[in-house]
């Protein structure tokens, strides 16, 4: 899977590609404006990962290059700007996804993959491992052919493990996830234990097996090889 | 307080009445010198005139006797009479009082008297003269309601030119005022002051001009400073976070090195989240925000209490919705709904666990309420950074956005301890 990075911040694009190496995520990077145009026009990438404020342009440019050449790219923004018009104008350009800074890298990862999944499988969208089936389409999840019934939330937290596979996720960037803005208000983030909880629970009584692991005592982590 | 101009009409009419009460007795002292003077010419005169006279008759002494004493018996106010021999070395000039001698009512007339011996065919006589002068609390009466009329004359003349100049002369300044009054820092209205040919009011609008021109530029710096530094301070912060988030992968990684990385990250995430309301703050003071939705406030109402559901039911708080009547304004809707998350977010944040916590929407005024044990202080509660709570997450900034959006939506946001029960209310 190839990505494009378009992102002034070296250290930024750095970080974001070493995380993704390890998913066999293949990581290309732009820093302007230009370079970025250039790379686009030539190769095809599977998901792009924008950042709008670039020295020498408006990332909104690319994004609208892109549609205009009917390209199928993924497009997730990355922006320091917290402006709703922004992401207003972003989405409605074409872009599949907008996240702001600052981000954790595993909600970047879990975007990433719900983004491409959409792309390529925009049929039949069903992650399976072994005895488990995710419907990412249906937002259903069945274990041995057998629907179990997930909460909103437990849905939510199980494609977000899907996505970070073999990750160590924090308790702290769960409640984050789960959240959104407000999550660093509340004292403790218990709910995210009650939530984690419950989703074990109900794969575990369904039949299906451990891959959710507590690792470092509050930490949380999906196995699968 | 009262107006400038008669401020200084008061002064200046207690030193014109003090200068025509002065001049009172001038006049007084005038008048009656300059009549003593021309009555003392005139009864010279008479003197003078009556010796001739009689001299130039040629007729003999019996006869000149007889005329005397019959002058003396029908011409008014003066009298002569024969000297043996002249004692009166100089004339006599003085003023008496008596009453009118031929008159029925007893009234004190003055005189002004002369003295004077006077030769008839080489004899000599003293000739008395009176004349009657006005008396002095006539004159003094007279001159006194004259001034009084002149008094009178100044002060209506002077509340008529009072009441004009401050209608024309001072308007440039009140056009100033109302300007000045309607000037607000905030929204950055442009101000305009109409032109005077009055050098001082022309001054102080340049003056003015400057001072607020200087002023609205610092204010923007400093705003546009607050937006930039908060802008600037994502991208390190993005690249610590991003950073945290590769060293939890570390396979290497013990748990207690773990902790520390999870504790950073929680900090990390509190410094991110006040940066990005510092963000917001100067965006609602920069007025960057669509103020003209229309907005369906108990629906939003009910989205927050939906998402923050989970919270309330782990602190095992009882929800208590009161009212919650469709409600229509507008506003900003994302602005909107963050001083909705905040003021239940504060609610649950602040209410133990157990406790209650009530919500009602009803004549356009939102309240929530929870119960508590203190009244809080209200000069700080709204304040920048001036937590109250002991309590160490939050950012310090929740209320003051909530004022913050309030004012720029135009509503009223307050605080009131009713009953053991924090209560926000915002009247929309």
């Amino acid at each position: 899977m190839k990505i494009l990075i378009i992102e002034d911040e070296v250290e930024l694009a750095k970080s974001i590609a070493e995380y993704l190496s390890e998913e066999n995520y293949l990581c290309e990077f732009a820093s302007t404006f230009s370079e970025a145009m250039g790379k686009i026009e030539v190769f095809q990438y599977d998901c792009i990962l924008l950042d709008i404020t670039l020295p020498d342009g408006n990332g909104l440019k690319i994004l609208e290059e892109l549609k205009k050449e009917q390209k199928q790219d993924g497009v997730i923004i990355i922006s320091a700007k917290n402006a709703l018009d922004d992401k207003i104008k972003g989405l409605q350009i074409g872009a599949d996804d907008y996240l702001t800074k600052p981000f954790h890298l595993s909600e970047l990862a879990a975007r990433i993959y719900s983004v491409i999944r959409r792309k390529q499988f925009s049929n039949t969208n069903v992650v399976t491992q072994n005895e488990l089936q995710i419907d990412l389409l249906a937002k259903t999840v069945s274990v041995s052919n057998e629907i179990i019934a997930l909460t909103k939330k437990e849905f939510d937290l199980l494609v977000y493990f899907i996505g970070n596979k073999n990750r160590v996720i924090s308790k702290s960037t769960l409640a984050e996830h789960l959240s959104g803005d407000f999550a660093d208000m509340l004292e403790n983030h218990d709910f995210v234990y009650a939530h984690v909880k419950n989703l074990k629970k109900k794969l575990y009584d369904a039949g299906c097996d451990h891959y959710l692991k507590t690792v470092y005592g509050t930490g949380y982590k999906w196995e699968s090889l | 307080m009262k107006p400038l101009l008669s401020k200084t009409t008061k002064p200046f009419l207690i030193f014109v009445l003090i200068v025509l009460i002065i001049s009172i007795p001038v006049y007084y002292f005038m008048v009656d010198t300059i009549w003593q003077d021309e009555l003392d010419e005139h009864n010279e005169i008479v003197a003078e005139k009556t010796s001739y006279e009689f001299n130039r008759m040629k007729i003999s002494d019996e006869e000149i006797q007889r005329n005397i004493s019959l002058w003396n018996q029908i011409q008014p106010g003066t009298n002569i009479i024969k000297l043996p021999y002249n004692n009166l070395k100089k004339d006599l000039i003085f003023t008496t009082e008596k009453y009118k001698p031929f008159s029925a009512d007893k009234k004190i007339e003055r005189y002004r008297c002369l003295k004077k011996v006077i030769y008839i065919k080489n004899e000599p006589y003293l000739f008395t003269i009176e004349t009657n002068i006005e008396e002095t609390q006539g004159t003094i009466m007279i001159i006194g309601i004259i001034t009084l009329l002149f008094f009178i004359l100044i002060v209506t003349g002077l509340f008529i030119l009072n009441r004009r100049l401050s209608k024309t002369i001072w308007k440039p300044f009140r056009n100033t005022l109302d300007r000045l009054k309607n000037f607000n820092l905030n929204t950055q209205t442009h101000i305009e002051f109409e032109n005077t040919d009055t050098t001082e009011f022309e001054e102080l609008n340049q003056s003015l001009r400057k001072l607020i021109a200087h002023n609205v530029s610092v204010y923007k710096t400093q705003k546009e400073f607050t937006e930039n530094a908060s802008h600037e301070l994502q991208t390190p912060l993005a690249i610590l976070k991003n950073k945290l988030d590769l060293l939890m992968q570390n396979a290497d990684l013990t748990e207690k090195q773990y902790n520390i990385a999870e504790d950073m990250n929680k900090a990390l995430s509190r410094s991110a989240r006040i940066n990005q309301n510092l963000l917001l703050l100067a965006k609602i003071e920069n007025s960057q925000f669509d103020q003209s939705e229309i907005i369906n406030f108990d629906e939003l109402v009910r989205q927050s209490i939906e998402n923050l559901q989970e919270h309330l039911d782990q602190k095992n708080i009882t929800l208590q919705i009161n009212a919650l009547q469709n409600t229509t304004v507008n506003g900003n809707t994302s602005l909107t709904e963050i001083l909705i998350n905040n003021l239940l977010l504060n609610a649950i944040r602040h209410t133990a666990g157990n406790g209650s916590i009530s919500i009602s929407l009803n004549n356009a005024v939102f309240s929530v309420a929870n119960s508590g044990v203190q009244k809080l202080n209200e000069d700080l509660l709204f304040k920048r950074f001036s937590k109250l709570s002991t309590s160490n997450s939050g950012s310090g900034l929740g209320l003051a956005i909530i004022k913050e959006i309030s004012k720029s939506q135009k509503w009223d946001v307050q605080y009131n301890f009713v009953d053991n029960n924090h209560v926000f209310s915002v009247k929309l």
